[in-house]
Formats: structure tokens, C-alpha cells, sequence
């Protein structure tokens, strides 16, 4: 009798089926994974001329070249052959870190030495031309007419005009108004259709023209000038402002006063200022203020702290909370560990967003559920202190799913015979899991805690939708309890003085961010310090 | 033969990428010689409907083409800054006290009306469009005006005359069972400035005062000006009485007043329709005069021209349509009857009959139009918070002081 189970004679070697990972990737090699690759680079190729050719038409040579090195960097890369191997994994992330992280963050620090806020978005020459638009009034005695743009005898362009108030027809040219009889001009509902003597413009040809006929001015008495307002309008205007390009000043007619242009993005004479103004750079006028602007440095400080002591909790308390749970329900045999650990997980089965404007409701101190059902009567949203609680526990019940999942994660993976051995020796649950399991979970999950630091230190939705940056103070009634920095520079940037500051709003982020990487990078680096016990 | 391979494979990958080029580029030179220009106006889903018939109207008899895109209201006034300006609207709709920002980004071009046409509109909704430092240029046509006035409920509460009577019928009613309010009217941890207005400038309050030349003054800011800190002592008297109470948000109060449990709540026409389908018995007045007439802001929306529309050279028709066409009764009427607000112009506004709309324009009468000078952006959150600083109930701060540093934050903010 044969204790063997070899194959009989006769059949063929049962060879085992694969997995189904390898018989995968063997399927996409050779002439199968050529053809996908060729039709993916195709698609990519094609989209990348067809953009290219987008960019070419508006004038973009900026993107253009930038499309043109990624799109050769890709085909370099997929025909590049074995040394190029690595590579292959790493372009496709690298390229998306830097359009969506480098990208913004070098275009904020160049918006960071600019003036870029409301008043100065335009470039100085629309800005220009904006003034002269805005300094033109009617004069006094000012006429309005009916109009229709036409060709005269000789095909040059004139204005065909009524005077609204007395029914004088003209004709006007670039050297001023001629009467013509009334009879030759005929009126409809789309101002003038007939004029003796010359052709009146119409459809595309008369639409096509439009900033020719806008341009033609006729002159009338001193600086006045009539010129078309809309397609059948055209009314009498004079400039209050007269611009001098040599100089590159303005200058009010009136009373000859000056406007210069300031270096700053204005012209300006004193305190008064034209508008509009225009995008300029101003060096390193916003981190100056910082400095010097007592709305911005008065509560940085205690701001700063409440920011990072904000953070901290979060961080704490999350991964605390969140490694009990871990540990509590890691337990095997454990009866619906399932359902429990699904209860953990709720927390993020409603986008944050969401989840923290009903949370504003709920602890609503009069009118909130939490108050009424617990029968208490705590200021929740309206107090500072207890705002600054809210917070913090909001954000706690926000965060605890995350840090259960990392540590049930970051728990299995430490080797079952450690804590075996060390209960052996005698080491009683607390021992061991003070000397054994949070050292080498904390290798593991330091990054983790020091991202989510980060994280919370600009949580900017869970300060916001919750407080609004919390109660304020008479003494210091914009920067309420629970505003965070990055809150209170949305307060000043976004919704104050004259409209948005977008320059002071990036030099603000760019100081935070030093902040941020400060703590991380030092942090970072005492973690190394961990990874000696292995 | 990998040498091969790779040739065969990087001759297809060029053919293909060159025939894709090719379809792009001949579907774009084909489009863009279509005939004619077009006109690009920016509208709120709201309203959709009723500026692309009246656009579609007015391009057929002007021989035009118009193309009206959908855009969140919110967001108008901040795109327009930023949008590129292949894709930029010629023609947007607005509120007015966008204007001042507009104007001093340079992105709306001066509307010369004639003078027949401005005597269809009230004065101050033409005033609630004009901006300007130097000289003051009409930036828009107004449309639609609307304002917030108290409804009361005339089941639970007599319409009250003064506002003395006021305070006695909410605070009795109050008394009547836990969980009644006294006045609904939104506030919430962020403030609600606007909602507050009429008991702001019905006890002597006004934002900015008007400089000689009948412009806005940014350096006078009458947040706490002598009249109104004579009379703050209400503000606490109403606080201990719980009359008003700032941690009403907008939803609770809404509920509180569709519910029973309110007999006044404070809103605008936005509620109209949830109003009429409520069954309740109501009338809307304005809030009864304080130590001086209660008016509430005015906001009044309409259409603007951009500076795209002479960058696409289409101005004049933009012009036309905006200053020649929106301006008249039909146009005017026709979206009125659509968006449920009140029309700008006089003479549609006789032809619009809604009983709860009519009620809510004689609520404004005497109203002030919103600040539309850009520094108005830093006055709502601090005049906000100083009503929730002084009518949060226990530990409320006094009025008095509450606005004062209101005044020196706005101050300072302006700089």
C-alpha cells in the first residue's frame, strides 16, 4: 500500500493554478500590454496637441511649454526601457504633487509681494483706460441723441443724429456736427434706419464695427464730445480727467490738480485716490505689516497659542481615545466586534462639512438638542471658554475614527511573540503595553500624529462652520475665542477694509506654513530617536 | 525586434495624436465662424428661465444671438475679477451694493440713461447703482427691489401700532407657555446685521453718513454716533427681557414662527411662498418707530455691463439690451412676475399685483439701500457681533460698550 499521494501513471503533472495577481500582470505583458500602451500614450499624445493648440490660439506660452516638457517627459519615460523603471511610479505622482501643491504655493508667494486686493486686480493700462472712461460726465446743457452709425458718400463712417429734447437731425464726423434736414432722416424702434444721402449700417456689418464706431468722438463745444452709448444711443460727454502718458500722471480738469502715480498702484494726490487702481509688486509691504499693523500683530500671540494648543488636544485626545478603542476591541472572540467597530466609524459617515453645521445646531445653547436632552444649561457656542471646549470636542469626534483605524492597523503589525515573551517575564497588561506595544506603535504612527497636527493647526472648516471664530470681546471684537490663525487671517484678508486682501492673505499663509514646517521638520527629527529600538 | 516594436508603437501613438489634433483644430476654426456676435450674460439658476425668454426676445429683434449661462449669485461679484476673458460675461445680474467693489476693480462700464427713462425708477434705486469717488457714474439698471419687514401673526397677536405695544403683545405671549420667543429674529454665532437694521436705525443708528456732495462717507461711521448710544440703554432692557435673543439662528427662528411658537418673526420676500403655504393668518408691516422710524436696509438687484463686453466688442449691444431694453415695463414685469420680487420700475410696478409682496414694499417705505461703497464689506461682521454681544442673554455685555468697539474695529479696518 502506498502512503505517497503521487500522481498515477499515465496523467499528466497537475501544475498549480496561479494567483490571480500574477496571472494577471502575465496577461498584460507582451503583445496585450503593448497595445493598451500605445492606446493609453495615443490618448495622452492626442489630448496634450489638442491642448497645445488651445494655448497657442489664447497667446499661453507659459502652459504651452510646460504642456509640451510633460508631454515629452511621458513619452521619454514609457519608451524609455528598463533604467527609466522606477521612474514609471513615481512620475505619475510627482507630476500631480506639483500642479496641485507646488504649483499654488509658488503662485502664493509670488501674490505675497504683490498688491493683488480689491481696487488693484486689473493691469495698469486697463486701469488707465478705466479712469478716462470713468472721469466722463455730461456736461452742462448736455445733449442725449438718437443715433445710427452709416457710411457717407465717400464710405468713411459718421454718426447720424437726433437730438432727444428737440428733434434737430445732424450729421457727425470727426471734425463736429453738421445739421442736415429733418426729412431725409427717418426714426424706428432701433433709433435711426434712413438717412438721405447715406447708407445707415446694419447687421454684422454694423455689429462687427462696434469699437470703431465707440472710438469716432464728435466734437462739439470745449472738451465736449459726442460718442455712441449703446447701439442706438449716443450722448455728450467731457472728460473731468486728462491723462499724461510722458508724465504718466492725470490731471483734473477743473482745477488742475495732479494725480500721480503713487509706486503703490494708484494714482493719488494726498488722500484722494482714482479708481481704479491696478496689480503692482510692493515687496515686502504685507510681511511689514504684519509686523506694524496692530489689527494683525496685537492678537497674533494669543491667537498663536490657542492655534497650537488647539491642535495638541486634538491630536491627544483622538489618538488616546482612538487606541483605547483599538485595544478594547481587538479582542478575539469578541461578540459583534463587527457592529462595534462600525459604530466607531460613524462619525465619518457624514462629510465633516456637513457634520459640523449640524453640530453648531445641536449645541445651540437655548435652542440645541444637547442642552434639552441633557438638561443642562452650558453655553456651549456663546461662552469663549466654552466655545473653546466645543471645538476641541468636535473636532475630537471627528478625528477618532481616523486614529482608531491607524492604530488597529499600526497593533497588528506588532510581532505577537514581544508582548508573549514579555508577559513570560512577568510583565503585568500596563508594563507591557508601556514598554512594548506603544514604543513600537509610535514608530509607526509618529508621522501620522505629526500630519495630523498639521492638519488640525489649520483646520480652518472646523473653527469656521462651528463658531465662526467664536464669540467675540468688546476689547477685542475681531479676533474672537476660538479664531485660529488661519481664520482670523480669512477675517482681515477676505472681509474687511476695502473688500479682499489677497496679498496680505498669502503672506499671512506663508508665515503659518513656515510655522507648520518648523514644528513638523523638528518634530520629524526627535522621532528618529524612536526608531532605535528596533 | 523590441527596436521594431517600439517604432511600430511610437509611429501609431503619432498618427493618432495627429488626427486628434487635426479634428480639434478644424471643430474650432469651424466654430468660430459662426455668423453674427454673441452677448454672454450671467444669471442665477433662480431666475434662468425668465432672462433667457427676455434675452431670446430681444436678440431676435436686434438680429443677435444671446447665450445665457447659469452662475451661483454668490459668486458673480468674485468671478468676475478672476475669469478668463475668453469666457467672460458681457452682461451679469447683480445686487447693488456690489457696485462699489465692481466699479473699483474696473469691471463694469458707466450706463448713460436718458432722462425720460430714469423717471420710471424711484431716485434711490438709481443712487443704489452710482458709484464713484470723483465723479458718481450709474454702473447698473435696477430690476428688483425687496426689504424685510415683521410679520406678525394675527391669530396669536393684534397688529401693533407702536412699538411699545410691540414689546408688551411679544413679551405676554412669551409668558404664555415655555419654549415661546418673543421677536424671531435671526442672529446666530456669525450675526445677522441686516436682519437687525430696523432696530438699528430705529433707535438712531446709521452706517455711513453722506459727505456734502451727497456721497457716502466712509470716515463717518455712525455705529455709535451721540443719538443711538442715548438710546443703547433699550438694547439691555430688551436683553433682560429676553425679547430679543441672538442665539436664534435662521432655521429656529423660521420654525419657531411656522410652528406657533412665535408670534413675529423678522424676513424678507425669500419667504413669500413658504409664507402663503403655511395657512397662517398674517399681515407684514414695518417694525413700528423706536425713538425714530425703523427702516430696514433696501437691496435692489439688477443688470450690469462688463468690461469684457467692450473687450469682445460687443458693447454697444450690451448697452442696448441692459440700458434700451431691461429698463422697460414689459422686461421689467415679466421678471418680476417670474422671480417673486417687486420690479424696479414704476409703471410695472402698478401692473404687479401680490398681496404678500405688496405689503412687504410698503414695509420698506423710507428704507435705506445698502452701503455700496467697498468698505461696507468690513461693517457686517462687527455690526453683527456687537448685537450678539449685547443680546446673548446672561453675560451680555452692555450696548453701549459693544458698539463703541464695534465703531473702533470698523474704523480700524478701514483704515
Amino acid at each position: 500500500m502506498s502512503a505517497t499521494t503521487g500522481p498515477s501513471a499515465g496523467m499528466p503533472p497537475e501544475v498549480p493554478r496561479a494567483a490571480f495577481t500574477p496571472r494577471l500582470i502575465s496577461f498584460f505583458s507582451g503583445t496585450v500590454g503593448l497595445v493598451v500602451k500605445v492606446a493609453l500614450l495615443s490618448f495622452s499624445n492626442a489630448l496634450a496637441i489638442w491642448a497645445g493648440y488651445v494655448l497657442a490660439v489664447r497667446h499661453q506660452w507659459i502652459g504651452l511649454i510646460v504642456l509640451v516638457l510633460v508631454t515629452a517627459a511621458i513619452d521619454a519615460l514609457y519608451f524609455g526601457g528598463r533604467r527609466v523603471l522606477p521612474l514609471k511610479f513615481l512620475i505619475p505622482a510627482t507630476l500631480f504633487m506639483i500642479a496641485f501643491q507646488i504649483v499654488p504655493i509658488v503662485y502664493t508667494i509670488d501674490v505675497a509681494f504683490t498688491n493683488y486686493s480689491t481696487g488693484h486686480i486689473a493691469s495698469k493700462s486697463d486701469a488707465i483706460q478705466q479712469i478716462q472712461l470713468n472721469s466722463l460726465q455730461p456736461p452742462a446743457n448736455g445733449k442725449q441723441y438718437t443715433m445710427g452709425a452709416a457710411r457717407d458718400a465717400h464710405g468713411n463712417l459718421v454718426l447720424i443724429l437726433q437730438d432727444q429734447a428737440g428733434g434737430a437731425t445732424f450729421v457727425g464726423t470727426k471734425k463736429g456736427l453738421q445739421p442736415i434736414p429733418k426729412s431725409a432722416v427717418k426714426t424706428g424702434a432701433l433709433g435711426i434706419t434712413e438717412a438721405k444721402g447715406y447708407k445707415i449700417l446694419k447687421g454684422n456689418e454694423l455689429f462687427s464695427l462696434d469699437s470703431t464706431i465707440r472710438a469716432l468722438k464728435v466734437p462739439t463745444t470745449g472738451h465736449s464730445a459726442i460718442s455712441a452709448q449703446t447701439i442706438s444711443t449716443a450722448a455728450e460727454l467731457e472728460p473731468t480727467l486728462r491723462y499724461d502718458a510722458k508724465g504718466n500722471t492725470f490731471t483734473r480738469i477743473t482745477d488742475g490738480v495732479v494725480f500721480r502715480d503713487n509706486g503703490k498702484g494708484s494714482f493719488t494726490h494726498g488722500k484722494q485716490e482714482l479708481e481704479p487702481g491696478w496689480k503692482t509688486g510692493v515687496g515686502l509691504r504685507n510681511f511689514g505689516s504684519i509686523l506694524h499693523d496692530p489689527l494683525v500683530s496685537g492678537p497674533f500671540f494669543r491667537i498663536f497659542v490657542w492655534t497650537f494648543v488647539f491642535a495638541v488636544s486634538v491630536v491627544f485626545l483622538s489618538f488616546s481615545v482612538g487606541l483605547l478603542l483599538a485595544i478594547a476591541l481587538d479582542k478575539k472572540g469578541l461578540r459583534f466586534q463587527r457592529l462595534y467597530r462600525s459604530l466607531v466609524l460613524i462619525p465619518w459617515a457624514v462629510p465633516g462639512f456637513l457634520s459640523l453645521l449640524i453640530w453648531q445646531g445641536l449645541l445651540n445653547d437655548d435652542f440645541g438638542v444637547v442642552n434639552r436632552i441633557l438638561h443642562l444649561n452650558i453655553p456651549w457656542l456663546f461662552d469663549g471658554n466654552w466655545a473653546k471646549v466645543s471645538c476641541i470636542l468636535v473636532s475630537f469626534w471627528l478625528t477618532v475614527p481616523y486614529f482608531f483605524l491607524v492604530s488597529m492597523g499600526a497593533l497588528q503589525a506588532i510581532p505577537v511573540e514581544l508582548t508573549e515573551a514579555a508577559r513570560v517575564d512577568g510583565g503585568g497588561p500596563l508594563q507591557i503595553f508601556r514598554k512594548v506595544t506603544l514604543p513600537l506603535l509610535l514608530v509607526a504612527v509618529s508621522p501620522l500624529l505629526i500630519a495630523s497636527f498639521a492638519f488640525n493647526f489649520n483646520a480652518f472648516n472646523n473653527i469656521y462652520l462651528l463658531t465662526g471664530g467664536g464669540p467675540t470681546q468688546s476689547n477685542q471684537p475681531i479676533a474672537g475665542s476660538t479664531d485660529i490663525l488661519i481664520s482670523y487671517t480669512y477675517k482681515l484678508a477676505i472681509a474687511a477694509g476695502k473688500g479682499q486682501d489677497y496679498g496680505l492673505a498669502s503672506a499671512v499663509s506663508i508665515i503659518i506654513f513656515v510655522i507648520v514646517a518648523t514644528i513638523s521638520a523638528v518634530s520629524f527629527s526627535r522621532t528618529k530617536a524612536l526608531e532605535n529600538l528596533n | 525586434m523590441k527596436s521594431r516594436k517600439r517604432v511600430a508603437a511610437l509611429l501609431a501613438v503619432v498618427l493618432a495624436a495627429m488626427c486628434a489634433a487635426l479634428a480639434g483644430s478644424v471643430k474650432s476654426t469651424v466654430a468660430s465662424s459662426k455668423a453674427g456676435p454673441t452677448i454672454t450674460i450671467w444669471a442665477d439658476q433662480d431666475r434662468k428661465t425668465s432672462v433667457i425668454q427676455l434675452a431670446n426676445a430681444w436678440a431676435t429683434a436686434r438680429g443677435t444671438t444671446v447665450n445665457v449661462l447659469v452662475h451661483d449669485f454668490g459668486k458673480i461679484r468674485d468671478d468676475l475679477g478672476t475669469v478668463a476673458a475668453a469666457e467672460a460675461p458681457d452682461v451679469i445680474m447683480g445686487a447693488h451694493d456690489w457696485t462699489g467693489q465692481l466699479a473699483a476693480n474696473g469691471l463694469v462700464q458707466p450706463i448713460i440713461l436718458s432722462a425720460a427713462t430714469k423717471k420710471n425708477f424711484p431716485a434711490y434705486t438709481l443712487q443704489a447703482f452710482s458709484y464713484g469717488t470723483a465723479v458718481k457714474k450709474l454702473y447698473g439698471v435696477p430690476t428688483q427691489i425687496e426689504n424685510i419687514g415683521l410679520i406678525v401673526n394675527t391669530k396669536l397677536v393684534k397688529v401693533p401700532k407702536t412699538f411699545a405695544q410691540l414689546e408688551t403683545e411679544a413679551l405676554a405671549f412669551k409668558k404664555k407657555k415655555a419654549g415661546n420667543l418673543g421677536i424671531a429674529v435671526q442672529q446666530g454665532t456669525n450675526g445677522d446685521a441686516y436682519h437687525m437694521y430696523p432696530f438699528f436705525s430705529g433707535l438712531g443708528g446709521y452706517i455711513f453718513g453722506v459727505n456734502k456732495a451727497g456721497n457716502l462717507d466712509p470716515s463717518d461711521i455712525g455705529v455709535s454716533n451721540p443719538k443711538f448710544l442715548k438710546n443703547a440703554w433699550m438694547i439691555n432692557k430688551w436683553n433682560k427681557e429676553r425679547l430679543i435673543n441672538s442665539k436664534l439662528d435662521a432655521s429656529t427662528a423660521q420654525n419657531a414662527f411656522l410652528k406657533g411658537q412665535a408670534a413675529f418673526w423678522v424676513t424678507g420676500p425669500w419667504n413669500s411662498d413658504t409664507l402663503k403655504q403655511s395657512g397662517l393668518k398674517f399681515t407684514i408691516i414695518q417694525v413700528p418707530k423706536i425713538r425714530y422710524r425703523s427702516v430696514p436696509f433696501l437691496g435692489v438687484q439688477g443688470f450690469l455691463v462688463t468690461k469684457y463686453a467692450a473687450t469682445h466688442g460687443v458693447e454697444s449691444l450690451a448697452q442696448d439690451f441692459v440700458a434700451n431694453y431691461m429698463t422697460t415695463a414689459d422686461a421689467q414685469g415679466t421678471l418680476a412676475n417670474a422671480s417673486g420680487r417687486w420690479p424696479a420700475n414704476i409703471a410695472a410696478g402698478k401692473q404687479f399685483k401680490d398681496p404678500v409682496l405688496s405689503q412687504f414694499g410698503k414695509a420698506g417705505v423710507g428704507g435705506v439701500p445698502m452701503p455700496n461703497i467697498p468698505q461696507m464689506n468690513s461693517v457686517w461682521g462687527d455690526l453683527g457681533q456687537a448685537w450678539v454681544r449685547s443680546t446673548k442673554g446672561a453675560g451680555a455685555e452692555k450696548a453701549a460698550a459693544s458698539f463703541k468697539a464695534a465703531t473702533r474695529a470698523i474704523a480700524n479696518k478701514i483704515g
